[in-house]
């Protein structure tokens, strides 16, 4: 299985590849998406606005090869860009694929919010979440994803506010934490996604 | 609630881990890649690399150590020692690192810190702070602690959190070392002080400490290294503890 992780110019690319080669996947690193992988990841560094920017540059590209069935994962900031719109740094525009905003998380709490927290399953139906629930997992973040549905919304966590920590439609999937920091847990995560897109 | 994080902390020269008496005497300790799997295994909640030597070439050798390392690992590094530029900050990333310390360099050039976090993200951003108590103050110094800033250390710890730093290790160079406990009362004063993390570094001598560090001062992270190289507190054991106590940990 070929995973393609889109390299938007900053920061660590190491541990996600890393750990995708660990459960199986082939991986390539590239600025740019291409045709023919399995897996589209947007790995979770940088800056919404920035990020935004960069992916702008190619979203027909990756809103063709999301129709024609290639698998994304997004992970933390990777999925945050997977909605409609982000207020990190300046306001900007994500991919929209999932209906709602990325904003700070509004709770009194420390911020950034850096450690390991448990994730609580709603549903089960994605195929994602075997093995996950009441799990500790890693996050590092400042902003959360808001969604205007609660459909796609699979696993939860709360830091002061509950927030989306696993979202899912069809072919995209987004996590807020990091599965390839988050030790056992995050393998297992990643085994499950290898499983579902073979489904 | 987030959990308290226990952290080992790999003192790496060159390419081995290893660990002195006041920057003495140092012992090889370990291969950094074999030690920071076992921490993992035993269930450390993130590894840090602090590079003691920081000439140019155990640089090179580190970043190699940081690739090799973050190949094996799943829970996050910190890289520190001699981060001086931007330039420095961006190849330990790019490397593997997650995060990097930054401590000399953010005193003689605050803008490393806002720039670093303005472009990696202040969740990439951790400044040290290493203080000493003099005339009941804690002051803040650098060059591995052999250099008096005359920065009072909760102004600057104010100041770092403003410049956009995403964490602070702080280190109580009286009890470095020394395994007499954590300086709680330095710790506190920080935590109280600014609202981002703090890691709570120097004088851990047992499980009790861990305690007193979480409890009483409210630390969010603990950190020690010669006791876990040492064995004399195994994390599975230290964490066990701390769960049995009430302090939320990940197990």
């Amino acid at each position: 299985m070929k995973a393609l992780v889109i390299n938007y110019g900053v920061g660590n690319l190491y541990s996600i590849s890393s750990a995708l080669k660990r459960v199986g996947f082939e991986v390539i690193i590239d600025n740019k998406p291409r045709k023919d992988y399995d897996l589209i990841v947007f790995p979770g560094v940088g800056a919404f606005s920035a990020v935004a920017e960069f992916i702008s540059q190619y979203k027909d590209l990756f809103n063709d090869l999301r129709r024609s069935g290639t698998s994304f994962l997004g992970v933390c900031l990777g999925m945050q860009i997977m909605f409609e719109k982000g207020t990190e740094g300046k306001e900007s525009n994500g991919l929209g694929w999932f209906k709602g905003i990325v904003d700070k998380i509004n709770a009194n709490v420390k911020l950034p919010h850096i450690g390991w927290d448990l994730v609580f399953e709603v549903k089960d139906s994605c195929g994602l979440t075997y093995g996950l629930d009441k799990k500790y997992v890693y996050y590092v973040h400042s902003y959360i994803a808001y969604p205007t549905s609660e459909d796609y919304v699979y696993m939860k966590s709360q830091y002061g506010i509950e927030y989306p920590a696993l979202v899912c439609e069809k072919n995209v999937v987004g996590t807020q934490f990091h599965p390839e920091k988050s030790s056992s847990t995050g393998k297992i995560f990643l085994e499950n996604l290898k499983g579902w897109i073979k489904r | 609630m987030t959990t308290k994080r226990i952290i080992a902390c790999l003192d790496v020269k060159g390419a081995n881990v290893v660990k002195g008496v006041n920057f003495l005497n140092l012992q090889f300790k370990g291969d950094p890649v074999s030690l920071a799997s076992l921490y993992e295994e035993e269930g450390a909640d993130e590894i840090v690399f602090l590079d003691i030597t920081a000439t140019i070439e155990a640089r090179r050798a580190l970043y190699s150590v940081i690739k090799d390392t973050a190949s094996v690992l799943s829970i996050p590094l910190t890289v520190g020692g001699g981060i001086r530029t931007l330039d420095d900050v961006s190849m330990a990333l790019s490397s593997g690192a997650d995060k990097v310390s930054i401590n000399t360099a953010a005193v003689e050039n605050s803008q490393i810190v806002k720039k670093s976090a303005e472009e990696f993200g202040s969740q990439a951003v951790v400044v040290a702070i290493d203080a000493k108590k003099i005339n009941g103050n804690w002051i803040v110094f650098t060059k591995s602690g052999t250099y008096n800033t005359g920065l009072d250390a909760i102004k600057w710890a104010k100041k770092v959190e403003e410049l956009g730093a995403g964490e602070i290790l702080l280190t109580s160079i009286d009890r470095d070392g020394t395994r007499l406990g954590y300086d709680l009362e330095l710790i506190k004063k920080i935590v109280d002080s600014v609202n981002i993390p703090v890691i709570a570094s120097g004088g851990a001598g047992k499980m009790e400490h861990f305690y007193d560090v979480f409890s009483l001062a409210k630390a969010d992270a603990a950190l020690a290294a010669g006791i876990f190289h040492d064995g004399i507190i195994k994390i599975k054991d230290l964490k066990s503890y701390l769960s049995q106590k009430g302090i939320e940990v990940r197990i």
